[in-house]
């Protein structure tokens, strides 16, 4: 997939029990991306499945790289963004394995890191939230409402599982804790290592499969229990 | 006396607790910000408990304020508190530095069963 001195593009994918849809998620980035002009390898890390996610990505031409045992959302990235530094690529991105992100969005975002130099780039779904369910916008608006009250970080969609990294965020990111929660927590450790945050607005497409598999606002609750607890914390550390 | 002794039992708590933050920072295991905030927790202790005798004699006969004086199961439990309180922080950091390890050897692993590489390209 070489094509000389572009830039190398790794599309991650954290999944959990995706089976059904994952083979769809890489061929529409697959389809995408193979009409730009990045040297790009879609990588899905599989967080220790029960199903066949990890059969069905490699079936469509995705690396996968199997969690031994299930770490959580922010475990799986970590891992996927671990890879992505070891292997030298330029510029990673992660989107959900459930559909909800369209491939056009992930390649407008590296188009933006590439183009503007950004280390992290956020993938807004609330700076044009026409689609989204109130209860959804309420929960996500909340949540980013708390990263700013306990990180200091203002966006509009703290989080947002589409995202975009520079090489320097590669090489310099990681953050503690290993469930949801580790959207906010990212974003306050880049804040603290001083790279250039950004978001840009994107569309979502909510199935019924990605709404049942989506997290709801009880979750949420789960999520600002544990900022909580690291943003007390940390003052010990 | 009473106060002396719970002076003289947190004391070197205190100091050890002081001296382990110093170290860290020194060794740049921890940042000036985090160790600002550390030195400043630890100081409130340190005054509070030096501060103890006279602001007890300061509020002493006034209404509402007014208490016993401390007992010596009084300087027990708050000589307790003061070592669980450290012990509790040193060892919640070594289980983050535990956690940390585990959480890299698996990402390592996984990476390397996965891909069959065992070098950084």
């Amino acid at each position: 997939m070489s094509r000389g001195d572009t830039q190398r593009v790794a599309l991650i994918i954290p999944a959990y029990n995706e089976g059904t849809v994952i083979a769809g998620v890489i061929k529409g980035l697959d389809s995408v991306f193979r009409k730009s002009n990045y040297d790009y390898t879609i990588i899905v890390i599989d967080d220790g499945s029960h199903d066949n996610t990890a059969v069905q990505a490699k079936k469509s031409g995705a690396i996968v790289i199997r969690h031994l045992l299930n770490s959580g959302a922010g475990g799986a990235t970590a891992t996927g963004l671990s890879y992505a530094h070891q292997m030298g690529y330029d510029i990673a991105t992660t989107s959900d394995a459930d559909g909800q992100h369209k491939p056009e969005d992930v390649l407008k975002g590296v188009n933006l890191l590439a183009k503007k130099h950004f280390d992290l780039l956020i993938g807004s779904r609330l700076i044009n939230s026409r689609g989204m369910s109130m209860v959804k916008i309420i929960g996500n608006r909340g949540l980013s409402v708390l990263t700013n009250i306990l990180f200091g970080i203002k966006v509009t969609d703290s989080q947002s599982g589409l995202r975009i990294f520079s090489r320097k965020a590669l090489e310099s990111l990681r953050w503690k804790t290993s469930g949801y929660e580790f959207c906010s927590e990212m974003l306050w450790r880049a804040d603290q290592l001083g790279l250039k945050i950004d978001e840009y607005p994107i569309k979502v497409i909510y199935t019924d499969y990605s709404k049942a598999k989506g997290q709801n606002n009880w979750n949420g609750i789960n999520i600002v229990k544990s900022l909580v607890k690291r943003r007390i914390v940390e003052m010990f550390e | 006396m009473r106060y002396i002794i719970l002076v003289v039992l947190n004391l070197p708590v205190i100091l050890l607790a002081f001296m382990n933050l110093v170290t860290r920072y020194k060794l740049g295991k921890i940042s000036v910000q985090r160790f600002r905030i550390q030195f400043f927790l630890w100081l409130i202790v340190f005054v509070v408990l030096v501060a103890s005798f006279p602001v007890y004699n300061h509020l002493s006969g006034r209404p509402v304020l007014d208490a016993e004086s401390l007992s010596l199961f009084d300087i027990v439990q708050t000589t307790a508190i003061i070592f669980l309180f450290y012990i509790i922080n040193n060892q919640r950091q070594k289980i983050e530095a535990t956690d940390r390890t585990l959480r890299e050897l698996h990402q390592e692993l996984s990476i390397r069963f996965s891909t069959g590489s065992d070098k950084k390209r």
